[in-house]
């Protein structure tokens, strides 16, 4: 199966290229960035598929990062997404970011507390966690640092994401055992492929997962008194 | 000639494929609209962060029917057009990159079209009327008199110093307890009422600039409402009245200098459009007609399908720009502001 995986939710504008299986991408690019993903993004897909042999046509499935993350930064990628699988007529699958860090931790050869977190602004994280074995001990989630390290325990925790090594911090300073095992500003789009490749279009819908609410108070307004 | 129209700057998600037929005007195949009205009703107004997530949640889905509904598929199309400004970042950004994506597998051309221009040019798609017009653009956002010369040849010959018409049908709304969006409900209101109730002022009148101001008569409006307080049904009936009353009498009046100075710039026009949200209202409409007739133009106002935003407008707009090869390309930029009259290298937004 040959996949386009799309993340522009975090840090960086990334895509690649990728047949399930394969160790070495088709094509891949990454640039890092903070803001522009919406200007660079297209380009940036249009360079990797011109250099990949069948072109749009030989794709299977779009893979593409659904957040938490940037509201825009996600929206961006989704909507290329689902543009392209719109017009390519193909299957068009989500990745969580928080999912996408996790599943290399989970893949390695080390015994802990498996947790990705990305920084939400704050004082605050999204955060999810698997201990080893696969049990969740904490489903994708937006807390404080404080409350995080209150509900992971004793540790040791694994940590991979954008906000790693200050909830690693955290951690040491509350007395937990912690590892910053990856704390790149966006997860590897090896992955966000991988996950995609195995994922079930039917369930893991390209819709954004911003797992906070929308900054919005309702208003009465300065209405006039009507009898 | 086949074109996809996609519009998503404000509260409503659009779609849209347009033909043209044998006499080169406009021939709308599929128009969907989905309306983000009950989102944003509680908060009295568009919320740009809900707006975004809605048009997200379904942008491809409506494409599709769009297609489907003019029976035909992407393969079909001659061009993708879409809104890349003005309105809000966020929304414009999924039409936008939605667009840009089904370029880029399609190989077909991208117009990123400007909001404004398709509203300019939604009486060519519905009547086929010829270059130059006077247009009178009103909508909750935007409140402008244009020479419209030609296809991408447009002079501002007035604006509102404040608010937008539409904005202030939506505030006196909000203020006397009308539903939202409040528009309609204004001009509903003011079929009941009295219109000579109020002795509300007629801001700018007689001023040689053809500009506009509202913010003015919304504060009058609101110190006459007080005073009488609390408001039986029929007093806001007569408010509403009174309010659209001078609304209309400024606009005619705008319209009418705008006329002088359209001559200077562009000639004679061939008729007087009124386009955008505020073009559906009967009271303006007619207003505009008698004012048309009294100057001999014709007048033209889009069928009420076709005022609020909508996909055709874009889909039109795009079409009339491919058939002067102004395409674009997947570097075009998402733009909050883009005035009508501006050149199109300014730099856009970044995401």
């Amino acid at each position: 199966m040959r996949v386009l995986a799309i993340d522009t939710a975090l840090g960086a504008c990334s895509a690649g290229v990728f047949e399930a299986g394969d160790n070495e991408p088709l094509a891949r690019e990454t640039i890092p960035m903070e803001r522009g993903h919406a200007e660079a993004l297209l380009p940036l897909i249009d360079r990797l598929v011109s250099h990949v042999d069948g072109g749009f046509e030989s794709l299977d499935r779009v893979a593409v990062t659904v957040g938490p993350g940037s509201y825009t930064g996600l929206r961006v990628g989704i909507s290329a997404a689902r543009g392209i699988g719109l017009a390519a007529g193909i299957p068009v699958v989500g990745v969580a970011t928080l999912s996408a860090f996790l599943a290399p931790l989970m893949a390695g050869d080390s015994r802990g507390l498996f947790t990705s977190a990305i920084d939400a602004k704050h004082g605050h994280i999204y955060i999810q966690a698997i201990a080893f074995g696969g049990k969740v001990i904490i489903a994708p989630s937006l807390m404080s640092y404080r409350d995080a390290i209150r509900v992971l325990g004793s540790g040791p925790l694994l940590i991979a994401g954008t906000a790693a090594a200050l909830l690693a911090a955290e951690a040491r300073a509350q007395g937990v055992e912690a590892h910053v095992i990856e704390d790149s500003p966006a997860p590897d789009i090896a992955w966000v492929a991988r996950l995609g490749a195995i994922a079930d279009p039917a369930n893991a819908l390209p819709k954004p997962l911003y797992l906070r609410e929308p900054d919005a108070k309702p208003q009465d307004g300065a209405r006039i008194a009507r009898r | 000639m086949r074109i996809l129209g996609i519009e998503t700057t404000c509260d409503e998600t659009a779609a849209s494929v347009v033909s043209t037929g044998f006499d080169g005007r406009g021939e709308i195949l599929s128009n969907e609209v989905l309306s983000q009205i009950a989102e944003h009703a509680r908060y009295g107004g568009v919320v740009p962060e809900i707006a975004a997530r809605a048009h997200v949640e379904v942008i491809d889905r409506l494409i599709a029917r769009a297609l489907k509904n003019a029976d035909c598929t992407i393969k079909d199309l001659d061009g993708i057009a879409v809104a890349a400004g003005p309105g809000l970042i966020g929304g414009v950004l999924v039409g936008l990159t939605t667009a840009k994506a089904i370029s880029l597998v399609t190989r077909k051309p991208l117009m990123a079209v400007n909001h404004l221009e398709a509203h300019a040019l939604t009486a060519r798609l519905t009547d086929g009327i010829g270059f130059p017009y006077l247009l009178l653009l009103a909508s909750g956002g935007h409140t402008q008199l244009v020479a419209v010369r030609g296809v991408g040849d447009y002079v501002r010959i007035g604006t509102t110093i404040d608010d937008a018409i539409g904005e202030a049908f939506d505030k006196v709304a909000k203020l006397l307890g009308l539903p939202y969006p409040g528009g309609p409900y204004v001009e509903i209101e003011a079929r009941k009422g009295n219109p000579e109730r109020f002795a509300l002022p007629r801001p700018m009148m007689g001023r040689a600039e053809p500009n506009f101001s509202l913010s003015g008569l919304k504060t009058a409006l609101r110190l006459e409402a007080e005073k009488i307080a609390p408001l039986t049904p029929s007093d806001v009936a007569d408010l509403c009245a009174s309010f659209q009353a001078a609304v209309v009498d400024m606009v005619v009046d705008r319209a009418r200098v705008g006329l002088r100075a359209f001559r200077d710039i562009a000639g004679d026009p061939k008729a007087i459009v009124v386009a955008g949200g505020v073009a559906a209202n009967q009271a303006l409409r007619d207003a505009l007609q008698r004012f048309a007739v009294e100057t001999g133009l014709r007048m033209v106002a889009p069928p009420l399908a076709l005022c609020g935003d909508n996909g055709a407008m874009i889909a039109w707009a795009g079409l009339e720009r491919l058939r002067l090869g102004l395409v674009d390309d997947i570097s075009a930029p998402a733009r909050a502001r883009w005035p009508l009259d501006s050149t199109r290298d300014e730099a856009g937004a970044k995401a």
